[in-house]
């Protein structure tokens, strides 16, 4: 067993954030107490230490949101598109200046380890409003000379995993088309939706054009329910993305659903195998494995199973769990006791169906919510573990011996969001590459994002693209 | 000895079938009354097999490939030009619009034709993403579909339905009730236009006994309807097609790169570069 390298904690101060007792919703363009008058608790899922207070947002707040974008988006429609486009870039600049702040607060309120939140969410946060502002004036020159318009007013939901991130991916697009946005942030992460609310009125974006409603699942019904809501764009599980798409059959809203995924990692054993232990390990253990893309499936071929796992599990020993404000830590805390919870039914699974677990040998922090990174091996393609998302740090791991079979495994999922490939050999890449169900497919790397890449999923993992020319149509209908 | 009168069959696969129900509906075609099969339950998930082995042959086949079986499809119309035009005029259409659609059904074929070989390099694109890495975003077919096209009477309304999910490489099935004469005519030319068997596929019939079963089935990866199809039918597809994630949209009848985004899946490919 290889022994951990001691190492002195550095960890990231937490005096640049300043948070406020109480949040209110964000409804055009001033924070606004809310009509529910109900507030809960927003905590730290590293210390369980409560946080902030934020509002539960009922129907009569959404449907004061939802008036506030209609007024919001007929104001956005008479600002010139160079205008949207200043107004946007703006954004961008002072999310950059304001980087740390933003970044640390995701990791209080979040649990990712900082050096995530601010080497990858944060300047991708601000880089999505970069990309997306220089489209708002250019909109003629995306789908060629077919006529284009914005839909209205957006009903946008995102997850707890990439918070700020998710925020921009729906807010930069929606905004830089011509649309209004109303934003339900998750239950257990709004606190950096609402410091981007701050951000919105110090970049003089005008009133009722971003508007925030902060609750839960019940909140994010009411907002795809109301009437006056146009487009509806989701980014979670399943699950709710299937009731969405059911409940707003027949009302003619526009639909984009970014759902969940179990993606295969193929290792072939021409592949470069230290480089893909690395690229596996990132594509499992990034933000604590709670990445709807995440490489949870690892399919090796045979001939080099034993050589990839035992390298694989030295790799895991070096991993450090802990502190997420810690700059050492490569894991961090688990982002709620519910999901701490659903993570560790799903693993006790895979143990009584009879996976073999590996799990470094490493001390947890005794308050908060940890989990360690967790290796199946000797896994049925039948095992819930195999075919469930985990959305945790528990990487399956089954053999194939030809590149046919590693592609009929990896296509046998409900799933198709992402896949990744290892190999050294460009035309086996590029074979599979495009046999897999998978909108997204990362060849020799591993959760690769960029604004300018569109990203989105085959079959159940959903419909409608995030990012680059191709999520412009996301936002966009035919004009009639 | 009177003339010899024409049995109207499904086209499933390649093969002319009776409805496995046994069922039948009429049509009035000018003085005479003609049965059409009543498509079944049983007939659509026949379809749905067929279909899925046609788009593992049609989406095999390479773009330039795809574009001439849909261009030889013009030239099969064009030779039985006369044929359509005194059909559409039985059934009740005018002689100058008769005429009319048919040189717009096989210009629209024309058009779809040399489309194939050409949307993906005007939809996809490379991507200038901010690193060391060669990123491309290009566009796959679907898969199987359904497609309910106008029942107007028109070979054009009833081509600008299909002929872009076929564009792109998904296999399509397909239902008519008012125009089945006409779209049976039409599976003759597509018989004799090496379009891979279960690649199109039409059934005949009202859709109201087997919308549940549509909507529902699993391996139809995207619906599509024309915009006058009845509101709480599509609403029926919807609701039921959120259990499989179904994609189900409104069809864009014109000719433009539009009409196939519904039909495409896009995939994004990454690779680092180095040396």
């Amino acid at each position: 067993m290889v022994e951990k390298w001691s190492y002195s904690s550095s960890i990231e101060s937490s005096d640049i954030v300043s948070i406020e007792k109480k949040y209110g919703h964000f409804i055009n363009g001033s924070f606004v107490s809310p009509k529910s008058k109900r507030y809960f608790d927003s905590i730290s899922p590293s210390t369980e230490d409560l946080l902030s207070q934020v509002s539960f947002g009922n129907k009569a707040d959404i449907n004061l949101a939802v008036s506030s974008a209609r007024e919001g988006f007929k104001t956005w429609q008479k600002v010139k598109p160079i205008d949207r486009s200043k107004y946007l870039f703006k954004i961008a600049r002072l999310i950059q200046e304001r980087s740390r702040e933003f970044a640390v607060l995701e990791s209080m309120d979040g649990g990712k380890p900082i050096r995530e939140s601010r080497d990858v969410d944060l300047p991708q946060v601000s880089a999505n409003f970069f990309y997306y502002a220089g489209w708002a004036d250019k909109l003629d020159l995306s789908w060629g000379s077919v006529g284009l318009k914005p839909y209205g007013v957006a009903g946008q939901i995102i997850p707890w995993n990439f918070p700020l991130l998710m925020l921009a991916w729906k807010v930069a697009p929606a905004l830089a088309t011509g649309n209004s946005v109303v934003l339900k942030p998750a239950e257990t992460t709004p606190l950096t939706a609402l410091l981007f609310a701050e951000v919105c009125v110090e970049a003089g974006l005008p009133d009722g054009v971003f508007n925030l409603v902060t609750g839960d699942g019940e909140t994010g019904a009411f907002l795809v329910d109301h009437v006056d809501v146009d487009k509806v764009a989701f980014t979670g599980s399943t699950n709710v993305g299937k009731q969405i798409q059911s409940s707003i059959a027949g009302s003619k809203k526009g639909l984009t659903l970014e759902l969940g995924g179990k993606a295969a990692n193929i290792v072939y054993e021409d592949a470069s195998i230290d480089q893909a232990v690395e690229g596996v390990v990132n594509g499992i253990f990034f933000n604590q494995g709670h990445v709807c893309c995440a490489g949870s499936r690892l399919l090796i071929q045979e001939s080099i199973q034993d050589e990839f796992i035992e390298k694989l599990e030295r790799r895991m020993q070096q991993l450090r769990v802990g502190d997420p404000l810690d700059k050492n830590t490569d894991i961090g805390a688990i982002n709620s006791k519910q999901q701490l919870e659903k993570i560790s039914e799903l693993v006790e699974s895979g143990v009584s169906d009879g996976g073999a677990i590996y799990q470094p040998e490493c001390e947890l922090p005794g308050n908060g919510f940890w989990f360690k990174p967790t290796l199946f091996t000797d896994v049925q393609p039948a095992y819930r573990i195999a075919r469930e998302e985990i959305f945790g740090p528990v990487l399956t791991t089954i053999s194939f011996r030809t590149p046919e079979e590693a592609v009929e495994i990896a296509n046998n999922t409900e799933y198709g969001l992402s896949a990744g490939i290892w190999s050294e050999k460009g035309s086996k890449i590029l074979w599979t590459a495009d046999n897999l169900d998978a909108g997204v497919v990362w060849a020799n790397t591993f959760n690769k994002f960029d604004p300018s890449s569109p990203f989105g999923g085959y079959k159940e993992s959903g419909f409608g693209r995030e990012g680059g020319r191709h999520g412009l149509l996301s936002y966009l209908k035919e004009k009639k | 000895m009177s003339e010899v009168r024409k049995t109207y069959k499904m086209f499933l696969g390649n093969e002319f079938v009776r409805s496995e129900s046994g069922r039948t509906y009429s049509l009035e075609q000018g003085k005479e009354i003609v049965e059409l099969p009543q498509a079944s339950k049983k007939d659509v998930r026949d379809a749905v097999s067929v279909a899925k082995k046609g788009y593992q042959s049609w989406s095999g086949l390479t773009p330039y490939n795809r574009a001439q079986v849909l261009y030889r499809l013009s030239e099969m119309i064009e030779g039985r030009k006369e044929l359509y035009i005194k059909v559409l005029k039985e059934f009740g259409v005018k002689d100058s619009e008769a005429k009319k659609d048919v040189k717009d059904a096989i210009e629209a074929l024309v058009w779809y034709a040399g489309l194939s070989d050409k949307w993906e390099q005007v939809s996809g694109n490379l991507n200038p993403v901010a690193g060391p890495y060669f990123n491309i975003s290009h566009q796959e077919p679907l898969g199987v579909s359904f497609i309910f096209p106008r029942d107007n009477v028109s070979l054009k309304s009833f081509l600008l339905s299909i002929l872009p999910p076929l564009c792109v490489g998904c296999s399509v099935i397909c239902i008519s009730q008012e125009s089945g004469v006409l779209a049976i005519l039409l599976a003759e030319d597509i018989h004799n236009s090496d379009l891979p068997p279960g690649t199109l596929n039409i059934l005949t019939g009202s859709y109201s006994n087997i919308i549940e079963d549509i909507s529902r089935h699993v391996e139809i990866r995207g619906v599509g309807v024309s915009e006058d199809f009845n509101n709480d039918s599509f609403t029926t597809i919807q609701s039921n097609g959120s259990d499989s994630v179904k994609r189900t949209f409104i069809l864009n009848e014109s000719l433009n790169l539009l009409s196939l985004n519904p039909f495409l899946e896009t995939k994004t490919v990454w690779h680092p570069k180095g040396k």
